[in-house]
């Protein structure tokens, strides 16, 4: 007999515990290996990203659906992207500011000086790679709790 | 690390061992699967360098 659904309740923690701690929703399911996989895999990509200073993009209203992407993809990887918002940038920033907005400069100087690195594009490749890559789990977990997938 | 071609073994590794777990369940076909989407990555990008010899920029 093929196993129940999971309950609407625990589907959503494991959805929420999957993006907070990759691979925790799978840990949460019952396929803790799998899991684990996953959370060497993309703990591996997002690190290489930060070493090779990926781009911890800024939403900018000029061009909003680009940069908006580009965030969405770094936020994927759930919280850890805050830490690391909060050590490049000293604070949970997102958005590039108005021009005249006194954090301007600054957010957009340590943004270009990141960009400049000989090695952002590689870094940046790793890093929305691992935000995409954990939003793409959340589904596997969805498909799982909903028993599409075993 | 500065290699264009090691960070593409790499990331290609990576992309590959993840959608090898995530849409195969069989040991076996998670190996073959991993083996074939790295190597048409890591193949493709060679091919594609290859083809662009004769424009350079």
């Amino acid at each position: 007999m093929a196993d129940a659904e999971v309950s609407t309740g625990r589907t959503a923690l494991a959805i929420v515990l999957g993006w907070v701690v990759p691979g925790a929703g799978h840990a949460l399911l019952g396929r803790l290996r799998r899991g684990l996989f996953f959370f060497v895999l993309i703990g591996a990509s997002f690190t290489l990203g930060l070493a090779h200073d990926g781009r911890l993009s800024l939403y900018s209203p000029t061009d909003a659906f680009l940069t908006g992407l580009q965030v969405v993809a770094n936020v994927g990887v759930g919280p850890a992207d805050l830490a690391a918002r909060l050590s490049v940038y000293g604070e949970p920033a997102y958005e590039l500011p108005d021009q005249n907005d006194p954090s301007y400069a600054r957010r957009a100087n340590i943004f270009r000086d990141r960009q400049r690195s000989a090695v952002s594009a590689y870094g940046t490749a790793y890093l929305w790679s691992a935000g995409l890559m954990n939003l793409l789990l959340l589904l596997d977990v969805w498909d799982i709790a909903k028993r599409r997938k075993d | 690390m500065r290699s264009h071609f090691g960070h593409l073994v790499v990331y290609s590794g990576i992309v590959a061992a993840f959608f090898s777990v995530l849409t195969r369940r069989d040991r076996t076909d998670q190996l073959k699967f991993a083996a074939w989407a790295w190597l048409t990555m890591t193949g493709g990008v060679l091919l594609l360098a290859y083809l662009m010899l004769p424009f350079p920029r």
